[in-house]
């Protein structure tokens, strides 16, 4: 785990921390107050009061059912004391059952015999009943008799005896538990606290990481970027600060390449600079003396040896040939190591098309053998004006030359007409474009990365320094210069310039 | 995953020592056919407290829980259960002893305990459950409760407000089992008898 990331776990793990520990504690203050408002002392002693009374009741029905078997009883040793008469018994016993409505039935019982009996069908109101016998003894006129009386009482006394025992005994046992009951709370929510912290942290560590990865990645690559390394390109995807870190380490990268190669290629054009210019002078000053010395070996022969004289006149033509070749070739090595750093101010890279376009008759007279040479040259200019800081005297040397290679290929290829050169420009965001195209044989891929390369050429009489001298020209304008094959069939050198105002 | 293996071999552990930690008592057990009868009183379950409640006309309820394990093992191989309710009828003297779907009025709280508290020749699993253990010495473990509210009465007086939240099912949850328990609890065991072969 990186540091960075490590912060940012801290900083998630003290916010959750904080909020929910501080809930937690609040929670857990709120939830014993609200547990002591709903389960209460008074509350309880309510509820075991409601029991009390229920008992009480039904306590109640039972004395009162005992006292009416006690006055039936009592109602029937006196009927039978005064008048010993079953008929008269049974009567009473109808009257009595009219008489209280929670008796079912009595029943006279002497010895194993039935002396008298009344009963009679209970209210169908659906209450379900529970009934009893109340037995009482009674002596009349010498008989023992036994008083059987049916009690009834409606069950729901007692099932609400039973429910109202439950509902105070569950309550009695809330109440012995309040404060755990309140604890359980608290520890069931702050479980679920803390799953939430677990989650959060989770997020929070695989957010971070995705990051934290990021950043980590960027400085290995800033690392390898120290230590030389400037291929390293690092991949962009999402829209975030991060990415637009790793955008802006990409450019930086790429400008960083661009400008090392730029300075490379500078340096080892001002390392050909000083060879040409030591060459030059090296070669330049023995000419004089070799073509004087071959005009005077001409000039002062005096013999008759005909033969002798004409190959003292070839030597002397082939001497002053070579020569005057060498002037050419150290006229361009000199030219070459003169060659002045750009001088750049703001212009319109149009008018100094439009100056070429002037030029063109004239190349094509310099490289026609009979005439001008029969290429069909277009020049344009698309976006007007295009301003940029130029040297134009050394952008028009460099565009000569590519426009200059362009159709003397074009010519050799087809002497006889049929050629076309291209040259135009445009623009394109922050940058110009100036494009030579052509629909001659072309450059052999293999062969362009060298063309740029000082001395190096494919033509017959070539110094190699014109397309040198374009891509130092293009470089020190801060553009670049490169090759690729025209779909016209040929080669497409394409210069790109930075506009005034792009970065 | 160890860490749950462990977890796991704790609670084996910390069962089979609460087994072996039990009071030692008299639990006579006769084998029938490969079916254990057991025989045992727990009727110094219903200590002062518990006659005074038993005698108050409310229903209350005795729970005894007879449990057979290997020996030295927290593992149960057979599990039985039987209940009392018990109710002081103020109606007619007697109390009122239900059994399952049996009632039975008894004239005094002495006779009452000795019916659901005494146990005589209760089986416990059927032989086939002690296959695997014949010659195998094993014991009984018996807890008497009292007044043990039971779950689906507990799940009718204790239920959660039916709101989204999700502390409220928990929470009852884990007050149902605080609130609805036993008000006491006696537990032993016997000796170790041998499975029959």
């Amino acid at each position: 785990m990186s540091r960075i990331e490590r912060k940012i776990l801290f900083a998630i793990g003290l916010t959750v921390f904080l909020t929910l520990g501080g809930s937690i504690f609040f929670a857990q203050g709120a939830l014993r107050e609200v547990y002591r408002v709903g389960v209460n002392e008074r509350f309880g002693q309510e509820l075991v009061h409601g029991v009390e009374a229920r008992r009480g009741q039904l306590v109640a029905l039972r004395e009162s059912s005992e006292q009416v078997a006690d006055a039936i009883g009592w109602a029937v040793e006196a009927e039978v004391s005064e008048k010993d008469s079953r008929r008269a018994l049974e009567a009473l016993l109808v009257e009595l059952l009219d008489r209280y409505p929670d008796v079912k039935s009595v029943r006279v019982v002497e010895g194993d015999r039935l002396y008298a009996a009344a009963s009679r069908e209970p209210e169908p109101n659906g209450d379900a009943l529970r009934a009893t016998i109340r037995s009482r003894d009674a002596t009349a006129r010498g008989k023992k008799l036994r008083v059987e009386v049916e009690v009834v009482v409606p069950e729901m006394y007692f099932q609400r005896l039973q429910e109202a025992g439950e509902v105070a005994d569950v309550y009695s046992r809330l109440q012995r538990e309040s404060a755990s009951v309140s604890d359980v709370y608290v520890w069931v929510f702050g479980v679920l606290v803390f799953l939430v912290i677990v989650v959060a942290f989770l997020i929070g560590a695989i957010a971070s990481r995705r990051v934290t990865r990021r950043v980590t990645v960027l400085a290995e690559a800033t690392r390898r970027v120290g230590a030389g390394d400037l291929t390293v390109s690092l991949p962009t995807g999402a829209t975030d600060e991060v990415t637009e870190l790793t955008q802006a380490f990409n450019d930086m990268v790429r400008d960083l390449r661009d400008s090392r190669t730029r300075i490379e290629y500078l340096q080892k054009i001002g390392a050909w600079q000083d060879f040409a210019r030591r060459l030059a002078h090296e070669i330049k000053n023995p000419l004089t003396p070799i073509q004087l010395a071959a005009q005077e070996m001409d000039e002062t022969y005096t013999g008759e040896d005909e033969g002798y004289r004409e190959k003292l006149e070839h030597a002397r033509a082939i001497i002053e040939e070579e020569v005057a070749t060498l002037r050419r070739l150290v006229g361009e090595f000199s030219a070459f190591a003169k060659l002045p750093r750009a001088d750049l101010s703001p212009a319109d890279l149009c008018e100094l098309i439009q100056s070429i376009q002037d030029s063109v008759p004239a190349i094509l007279e310099d490289i026609g053998v009979d005439g001008p040479a029969p290429v069909e040259v277009r020049v344009s200019c698309a976006t007007r004006p295009m301003h940029v800081r130029m040297d134009p005297m050394m952008l028009r040397r460099g565009f000569d030359n590519i426009l200059r290679n362009a159709i003397q290929a074009v010519y050799r290829a087809k002497p006889t007409g049929g050629g076309q050169v291209l040259l135009r420009a445009y623009s394109v965001e922050n940058s110009a474009f100036i494009e030579v195209l052509d629909n001659g044989p072309g450059i052999a891929r293999e062969n362009w990365d060298r063309v740029f390369d000082p001395y190096y050429t494919t033509k017959v009489e070539g110094t190699g320094l014109g397309l040198a001298i374009v891509k130092k020209v293009v470089l020190e304008h801060g553009g670049e210069v490169s090759l690729d094959d025209a779909p016209e069939g040929g080669a497409r050198f394409r210069i790109r310039l930075p506009l005034i105002g792009s970065s | 995953m160890k860490y749950w293996l462990a977890a796991w071999l704790w609670l084996i552990g910390a069962s089979a020592s609460a087994q072996r930690d039990l009071p030692l008592r008299d639990v006579q057990v006769q084998w029938l056919r490969g079916a254990p009868k057991v025989s045992f009183s727990a009727k110094d379950l219903a200590d002062e407290r518990v006659r005074k409640e038993l005698q108050s006309a409310l229903r209350k309820r005795l729970v005894v829980t007879v449990t057979a394990h290997p020996r030295g093992s927290g593992r149960t191989i057979v599990r039985r259960q039987f209940g009392c309710d018990v109710t002081h009828d103020l109606w007619e003297d007697g109390y009122l002893v239900r059994i399952a779907s049996q009632t039975e009025r008894l004239s005094s709280l002495e006779k009452a305990l000795d019916r659901c508290l005494v146990v005589q020749g209760l089986f416990v699993g059927e032989p086939r459950r002690y296959e695997s253990y014949k010659g195998k010495e094993i014991f009984f473990s018996i807890e008497a409760e009292f007044n043990p509210i039971s779950e689906k009465q507990c799940r009718e007086l204790i239920r959660p407000t039916g709101s989204d939240d999700p502390i409220g099912p928990i929470t009852v949850s884990i007050v149902r089992r605080r609130i609805c328990q036993a008000e006491r609890t006696v537990r032993f065991r016997g000796k170790d008898a041998r499975v029959p072969k």
